[in-house]
């Protein structure tokens, strides 16, 4: 009899005890990041870094702006072209197509999610980049190695497709059946039903899905890293070489652990990563939470 | 009663937190055991980490010397050079190996290096480049090459050579910090992170690039610009050849380009500049310098018959007043 509640007790103790221990990691990762990013802050101004341009860490100079523009850049363009496809693509499964469709395309979705980072990052060397030096880029008259921040971006917004889809479909199966047959008995066609009454509804789950896709976007590091050109420089343009910070990390981290000031840096760069992530997430839950409120 | 089971709950609690101590400081490195035992056999682990482009010959190496004497463990992982100069000064592992020089602030922490082997960094082009012949026939000198790679002088190549394409030079160089990217920026009077160009991770990486691209130029490892199995340069790249006495073409003693034979010879004969010649090194701790164990695997690498591995793996071994030189280094206090 005592042995079963002390089981219960063991069961309760045990899984808080893991849990703590999760969130500590997570404490743990910020606090282990800010202590060995020390030296660099003691040493530099922290606004200078994050406003330079200039990376020659060798030489003192430590500008984190092209890594930070580098990773808005490629995070933007895939936005620009995953988020309408994305949109269209579920209003045409959950509206338009057959039961059938909509079973086979959801599993596929799933499929792609599992394909890993680097198996992307070689399809992006393999096509990507020839296409965009040998076709796109002569459209525009640029001449360009394709190696670009448009090349990252396109392989992001491929590897994001899968989250944004699903979670993109889930939602609008939630909108009400009724609202939409109000909207069509009144004399709206299909589209402006799905304009007025679709998307408005889901918009929060659109826009929760966005995040995600972002969180991971800005995180991808060895797809990107192969073909966005790793040239350390502010992208003028959507066919400039870009450097993301992930990249910066994956690049140097093995090679430069022994020489303080950069290991130093290569960990001010971790930690902008960790503080950019987490403060971008904690922003678009509380514009969630308004918008569920209001919704 | 209740009282009795918190005193248990507490109880496990404490056994799990000691558990998982354990199982932390269990998965630390061992800390090196070496020693001679009563027959005077060698016996214990040597641990190594570092550079990409040691860590396939320090295999081989280990294996061998294993046959030997097998009761020593080896305990080898890449992971850069960096990563292995700075487990060897946390004394994580026993032998870091690194392929480009230290930096002083490395050596002032404590770092020892004993060179074993040597290899080079060669400038490559597409081996379809329109101006391929004249490229071989008169090469490219050190100056040239900075205003390629550094300065970006030359945005064309006719800029170069007014016989030359007037095309864009595509200049590609390594994304990630690499012993041989910071060779071939060392032969160009700067470091790495001043070559431009478009960053390509990895070797491989870099030699398809410029396989791809007629107009390109970049610059490889020995050991990814020749088939080692050939002998000849890979299919689609090509060398360039360096004009060290800048008189506007190759002459016959700059001319050792053609075959992985020529080249290594001309490498252990130091014709080859160095930089980008390189060599490649162990890095242990200073004091550790009279440890019998890491004194006898490195003299047995130092031996001719492991030396003989590595020209049939694209590395350049050493010279005989090398391998005194390097020798000496283990037994002076």
């Amino acid at each position: 009899m005592r042995f079963r509640l002390w089981k219960d007790k063991l069961v309760q103790y045990g899984s808080a005890f893991l849990l703590i221990t999760k969130i500590l990691v997570v404490v743990l990762i910020a606090v282990g990041l800010t202590l060995k990013s020390l030296p660099l802050l003691k040493n530099e101004n922290l606004w200078e870094i994050l406003s330079s341009s200039v990376w020659s860490p060798l030489r003192g100079n430590f500008g984190f702006l092209p890594f930070i523009l580098g990773t808005v850049w490629v995070t933007v363009i895939s936005l620009i072209i995953a988020v309408p496809l994305c949109i269209m693509a579920s209003i045409y499964l959950v509206e338009f197509a057959s039961d059938r469709l909509r079973k086979s395309v959801l599993p596929l979705m799933n499929v792609l999610a599992a394909i890993p980072p680097v198996l992307y990052g070689v399809w992006g060397i393999l096509f990507v980049v020839p296409i965009l030096r040998n076709y796109v880029a002569p459209l525009f008259g640029v001449d360009t190695t394709g190696f670009s921040v448009f090349a990252g971006g396109i392989v992001l917004a491929v590897m994001i497709f899968p989250i944004l889809i699903s979670i993109m479909v889930e939602v609008m199966q939630t909108v009400p059946q009724e609202l939409k047959d109000a909207s069509l008995s009144l004399g709206a066609t299909q589209w402006e039903t799905i304009v007025s009454v679709n998307l408005r509804k889901a918009k929060p789950g659109i826009i929760a899905a966005v995040v995600l896709g972002v969180s991971r976007a800005i995180g991808e590091t060895i797809a990107v890293l192969m073909v966005c050109g790793n040239v350390p420089q502010i992208p003028k343009s959507w066919f400039d070489a870009g450097y993301p910070i992930p990249a910066l990390i994956a690049n140097n981290f093995g090679e430069m652990m022994s020489i303080p000031m950069y290991d130093s840096a290569l960990m001010f760069a971790a930690l902008l990563l960790f503080v950019i992530i987490f403060g971008f997430n904690l922003i678009s839950r509380l514009v969630l939470n308004r918008l569920e409120d209001h919704g | 009663m209740t009282e009795k089971r918190i005193v248990y709950t507490k109880h496990y609690v404490v056994q799990l937190l000691s558990l998982v101590f354990v199982l932390f400081t269990h998965a630390c490195a061992p800390k090196p055991s070496n020693n001679v035992d009563a027959s005077g056999r060698l016996v214990g682990n040597i641990s190594i980490s570092g550079a990409f482009a040691l860590y396939p010959i320090a295999i081989l190496w280990s294996e061998d010397f294993k046959a030997l004497h097998p009761d020593v463990r080896f305990n080898i992982s890449a992971g850069g050079a960096g990563k292995g100069i700075t487990d060897v000064l946390t004394n994580m592992v026993d032998i870091g190996l690194v392929s480009r020089d230290l930096h002083q602030q490395e050596i002032d922490k404590g770092a020892y290096p004993i060179h074993v082997a040597k290899d080079a960094v060669i400038g490559t082009i597409n081996s379809t480049h329109p101006n391929f012949e004249l490229i071989a026939a008169r090469g490219l000198t050190q100056q040239e090459l900075v205003d390629i790679f550094v300065t970006r002088k030359y945005k064309n190549w006719n800029e170069i050579d007014s016989r030359f394409v007037a095309q864009p030079i595509e200049v590609y160089t390594r994304s990630d910090a690499a012993g041989a990217a910071e060779t071939w920026a060392k032969f160009l009077g700067v470091n790495q992170e001043d070559l431009k160009g478009i960053g390509i991770f990895g070797d491989p990486g870099i030699a398809q690039a410029i396989k791809d691209r007629p107009l390109s130029i970049g610059f490889n490892n020995i050991n990814y610009l020749f088939d080692l199995k050939t002998k000849l340069p890979s299919s689609g790249l090509a060398v360039i050849p360096i004009d060290i006495n800048h008189d506007g073409k190759i002459d016959t003693e700059e001319d050792f380009y053609s075959t992985l034979p020529e080249l290594t010879a001309a490498v252990a004969a130091n014709r080859y500049p160095s930089p980008p010649a390189r060599d490649l090194t162990f890095v242990i701790q200073q004091e550790h310098r009279d440890n019998a164990l890491l004194k006898a695997f490195i003299q047995f690498v130092l031996e001719k018959e492991q030396q003989g591995y590595l020209l049939e793996n694209g590395y350049v071994p050493l010279n005989e007043e090398a391998i005194a030189v390097e020798n000496k280094k283990l037994l002076t206090r």
